[in-house]
């Protein structure tokens, strides 16, 4: 399990995994040896609502940073997600297909969406936030719509 | 003297402004109104919430099934903490993973694809309904 960062606004709790980066839409991602693991992030996941479908790219498709990786229709929206990262999709999640519900369970474990082969992982990786700069950006964002 | 005849409650989410209330409470009006007239009649989750007598004392002698539009599952809580037996519950959203054609939209009036999802889902209903009207029960 990652370790996280965490704020509570109203009566919901907000988690920042801190063993990965993440883009300013709040899609994570996480080196693994050669290959980057991607998905949304707690913040993402609640605020889209309960997913109903999770369509995510199929393996061997190519992508350059911020090409649409995913689709995922919830309640309340379809949000398309760029990638993180440039590369070509190695594998996508098989348990969205019967339990898309694990994107908002475990976003960060179980509800990954796919695993990259990066094309060059320290490019995007310059170009992404760290999880405090994550952290600090959705708490005011999320205090801000509170007020 | 007859025995007045069981009629089981159907109780859909009363998510005001939510596209998956609507289809719960769509799905209901489908059931007690034009499948099921004969077997089933329908309680309003705010009259429970209220503890109005008379939701409770229908809750009282009858089995429930209850429509919820969201993971809250207020209408399946609530059918409890009114001393009802909820014989099924459905969510709106398994429904709809079921039936990924029926695209719902709309709240005050939905889209043709949310009034084929609550078709679909009246369906699924009056399935349980027949199976407790037939005296095979359903579960709490």
């Amino acid at each position: 399990m990652p370790d996280f960062l965490e704020f509570i606004v109203d009566k919901f709790t907000f988690q920042v995994a801190t063993d990965r980066v993440y883009t300013t839409a709040g899609v994570w991602a996480r080196p693994e040896g050669a290959l980057v693991r991607i998905g949304m992030s707690d913040f993402l996941q609640q605020r889209s609502g309960d997913v109903a479908f999770a369509e995510v790219k199929p393996a061997g498709t190519r992508l350059d940073y911020d090409d649409e990786v995913a689709v995922i229709e919830t309640i309340k929206v379809d949000i398309s997600l760029g990638s993180p990262v440039s590369g070509t999709i190695m594998e996508v999640n098989p348990a969205l297909e019967t339990t898309p519900e694990a994107i908002n369970q475990d976003p960060y474990v179980g509800g990954w969406l796919a695993l990259l082969e990066a094309t060059d992982w320290e490019v995007d990786r310059a170009r992404l936030q760290d999880p405090q700069a994550y952290f600090e950006k959705i708490k005011e964002q999320a205090e801000e719509e509170t007020r | 003297m007859t025995e007045a005849k069981q009629k089981v409650v159907i109780v859909p989410c009363s998510g005001i402004g939510k596209t998956y209330g609507s289809v719960s409470r769509q799905a209901g009006y489908v059931v007690v109104e034009d499948l099921r007239p004969e077997d089933t009649q329908l309680a309003a989750l705010s009259l429970l919430v209220m503890g109005d007598e008379a939701s409770r004392a229908m809750l009282a002698g009858n089995p429930a099934i209850t429509i919820d539009g969201c993971k809250l599952a207020c209408a399946t809580k609530m059918v409890r903490e009114s001393g009802g037996v909820v014989a099924q519950d459905f969510a709106v959203l398994d429904v709809y993973r079921r039936y990924k054609q029926f695209k719902p939209q709309g709240i005050a009036e939905l889209n043709e694809g949310g009034e084929q999802l609550a078709r679909a889902l009246a369906e699924e209903i009056v399935g349980i309904v027949d199976h407790i009207t037939s005296g095979s029960g359903g579960r709490r």
